[in-house]
């Protein structure tokens, strides 16, 4: 794990040094001396091994500890730091000057003698739990942190701690120290949350930490900001031995009232970015990586995927535009597993082209799409098996070019070649690598006449990559009429994600994501539900961060394909009642359909999660079909 | 007196498919554990096929059959894909949708053949990454999985 070193200050600097919450400022992260190595011990704690005796890990760095002492010394470590920070500014020197020194390889008694030499004020340290603080203004829930992320991690809600700290105005000036997050940072800093003390150092507040008072909760709050950016990827189990946490004040926090803030301190650092703003900006930022620790499942990982776009548009570090293409295969394949939605897609495309292709002996089928691969088994299937036996079926995948030159869309034509032999359907194949949809031409396709052959043309999610720059959306629907095709079947993401104001966008995404995310808290297979928050977290960023061409998630909402559709000389091919009744079928079996709704729009199906739209599945033909012979 | 012969099934061994071929999946499982003869018979691909396309009522047309059998056979059919199929929606509540079974049965043909496909190996070496030789086939995972209630 990466940690930041360098922003550790020893901890007399904190008192000169304010921060001011809501323009944070280049905040950097506190700790006192003695908190590196606590860090490094709770680091190391949880990567031990539990071998008998000492501790291995801590053995390499040359510190005995005993496996079973941890938690203890653990506890004494945080104690120690606590009486460190309440000595007065002089009262530390003696260590320096004084030539006793005591071995440290010893950790538990080392820190016993730390302890009863800087002591003398904290005699009455009470290391039994304290009465749970009265509640205040704000509703509190307690906190308990289990080994995943996914229990519910509290943190306290910022606005009570400034507003408590403005209250302490008078007694500190010392404001909340606010950790500095870069969302890129692997800073695992679930740790310091586990630790129930204190994150942020407040001289005078300290004192008052170790008066376990009821009376004093307000402080006790002002201590409790559990600053916790978390970091971008995934989870992080951390075994911790919350037992050591009933020597500590808990905080309280409301997580709900925290969600709401937390869409609203998205939406101002959005806002925020779009008026420029970046100090702001970036003080929001932070307040988000850390409001979104204290959300569960779906909204917290959608939380830090906008932090990390937001971030990555303010700091300027825009995502290379996804070149390792096997990479965004495999995601795309998990995604594919855990949900519904590509499913859906394939099936109505399907089901559409089959009755599209109804009585012909020779078929086109023209693929943009052709990393998707799964949607062609089974028309192949449903050719073999339609009454009056299969036609011809010919396949001419375009595919984006793979970036370790395998020639991946001719190991799938193979693939598709052999299963064609076994159900006996007569199948030719070509493969066309193109870096972007409008390099195409009709003429490259060898396309043959209409009264031999009909043709199909078939896009999943690739369309919109076109809307990224002007023009290339044209000529590719005019390179489509020119293949004539019988039907022409097109999904796409059921959003408004091509806006001209980024505020807009922003939001927008940000519901439909989250809506996304929900569906796919149902998932039961862990790995595959990661990799398809990844696949969708890459959306996220691109939408986010991107700007100009390098911005291909460029979602539109059915109704403006359909202007697209009807301006360039389509006109819609109603989905059959086929398509419907597979479809729902098909969401039945799919996690009991519980959640999915599939809808007829006019003769496309949506497919959504509970009230909101996510895919739509359309079908065009061309308007006018002039009797032609071969020209 | 003269003793009527005993008569025993296993000397008519047309009836006794007549009457296999009418069991349920699970009886069928239960009679091929009966004797030597009664499993050997239900080894017998063509009476899985009833199994799998009894509750379709015009029967799906001659062109499945070569298909199912060269995807892997009606057994295969019924106990990846139909089974779990039928199990999985029986238990949703559904009124009277008469063309239930027939997408059904459609859909059970579907995700038979993805699951043929995925388990076909690599062509030029690889064949897709995950999918190259890869025993499980993921596509029917879902079904397998129980369900979220």
């Amino acid at each position: 794990m990466k940690r930041e070193h360098h922003h550790l200050h020893p901890n007399p600097q904190y008192t000169q040094q304010e921060v001011d919450p809501p323009s944070g400022g280049s905040c950097s992260s506190a700790a006192a001396t003695a908190g590196t190595e606590k860090t490094k011990m709770w680091e190391e704690e949880e990567e031990a091994q539990d071998c008998g005796g000492m501790d291995e890990l801590l053995a390499v760095l040359g510190y005995k500890v005993r496996s079973s002492d941890m938690a203890d010394v653990a506890q004494k470590l945080e104690h120690l730091e606590e009486v460190m920070g309440t000595v007065q500014e002089d009262g530390l020197s003696h260590l320096a000057s004084d030539t006793v020194h005591y071995n440290p390889s010893d950790l538990s008694t080392w820190l016993e003698t730390m302890i009863s030499e800087l002591n003398p004020p904290l005699s009455n340290y009470d290391p039994q739990p304290p009465p749970p603080p009265p509640p205040q203004q704000s509703s509190v829930t307690s906190l308990s942190i289990d080994d995943s992320f996914l229990a519910p991690a509290e943190s306290s809600s910022i606005s009570d701690v400034y507003s408590s700290s403005h209250h302490h105005q008078q007694q500190n000036m010392n404001t909340p120290r606010v950790f500095e997050d870069s969302s890129t940072d692997m800073y695992n800093y679930d740790l310091k949350a586990a630790i129930p003390g204190k994150v942020v150092y407040n001289n005078s507040s300290l004192n008052q930490a170790h008066n376990i008072d009821s009376s004093s909760s307000s402080s006790h709050r002002n201590k409790r900001l559990k600053l916790k950016p978390s970091s971008i990827n995934g989870p992080f189990g951390v075994p911790i031995p919350s037992e050591s946490s009933s020597t500590r004040p808990v905080v309280l926090v409301d997580s709900q009232e925290n969600g709401v803030r937390l869409v609203h301190t998205l939406l101002a650092c959005a806002d925020a970015v779009q008026q420029d703003n970046l100090t702001i900006a970036e003080a929001l930022v932070n307040q988000i990586s850390f409001l979104a620790v204290s959300q569960a499942g779906a909204m917290r990982k959608v939380a830090t995927y906008f932090a990390e776009g937001l971030a990555r548009r303010i700091y300027r570090l825009y995502p290379q535009n996804p070149l390792d293409h096997s990479f965004s295969d495999i995601l795309q394949m998990h995604f594919y597993e855990t949900c519904p939605y590509l499913k859906f897609a394939h099936f109505t495309a399907n089901q559409a082209i089959l009755e599209a292709f109804e009585g012909r002996k020779r078929v086109h089928v023209i693929d943009f799409s052709m990393n998707q691969r799964m949607q062609w088994p089974t028309l192949m299937q449903a050719l073999a098996l339609r009454p009056g036996g299969p036609p011809a079926f010919r396949l001419t995948g375009i595919g984006p070019p793979a970036h370790d030159n395998s020639d991946h869309l001719q190991e799938v034509g193979w693939k598709l070649a052999q299963l064609a032999e076994t159900i006996h359907v007569e199948f030719e194949y070509r493969g066309f690598v193109a870096k972007s949809l409008d390099d195409l031409d009709a003429s490259m396709l060898e396309l043959r006449p209409n009264e031999v052959e009909s043709v199909a043309v078939n896009s999943v999610f690739e369309l919109h990559k076109l809307l990224a720059r002007p023009g290339a959306i044209e000529k590719v629907l005019s390179v489509v009429k020119q293949m004539k095709p019988e039907i022409f079947t097109i999904v796409e993401q059921e959003a408004s994600h091509n806006g001209p104001v980024f505020l807009d966008r922003f939001n927008e995404s940000l519901h439909y994501y989250s809506t996304l995310f929900d569906s796919l808290e149902g998932s039961l297979n862990t790995q595959d539900k990661m990799m398809s928050e990844v696949y969708l977290g890459k959306q996220i960023c691109n939408v986010v961060a991107c700007e100009g061409v390098d911005r291909v998630e460029r979602h539109e909402t059915l109704n403006q394909w359909r202007n697209r559709m009807g301006s360039a000389g389509f006109v819609p091919a109603h989905l059959g009642s086929n398509a419907y009744k597979q479809a729902s079928t098909l969401l039945e079996l799919f996690a009991g359909g519980e959640g999915y709704r599939v809808e007829e729009n006019n003769g496309c199906l949506l497919l959504g999660w509970h009230t909101r739209p996510l895919i739509a599945t359309s079908a065009w033909k061309l308007d006018c079909k002039p009797a032609m012979l071969a020209l | 007196k003269e003793k009527r012969p005993k008569f025993c099934i296993n000397d008519h061994v047309d009836i006794l498919i007549e009457i296999l071929k009418r069991l349920d999946g699970r009886s069928l499982g239960v009679a091929a554990s009966v004797c030597r003869l009664w499993c050997n018979i239900t080894r017998n691909d063509s009476i899985w096929e009833d199994l799998c396309f009894s509750h379709v009522s015009p029967s799906p047309p001659r062109a499945v059959r070569p298909v199912v059998v060269a995807l892997g056979g009606y057994k295969k059919l019924y106990m990846g894909c139909v089974r779990p199929v039928q199990s999985r929606l029986g238990e949703s509540e559904r009124v009277g949708r008469a063309w239930t079974r027939d997408v059904e049965v459609q859909l059970s043909l579907s995700l038979f053949c993805v699951d043929y496909y995925e388990r076909l190996g690599g062509g030029g070496g690889g064949g897709g990454g995950r999918f190259g030789g890869d025993a499980s086939a993921s596509s029917l995972m879902f079904l397998c999985k129980p369900v979220n209630v």
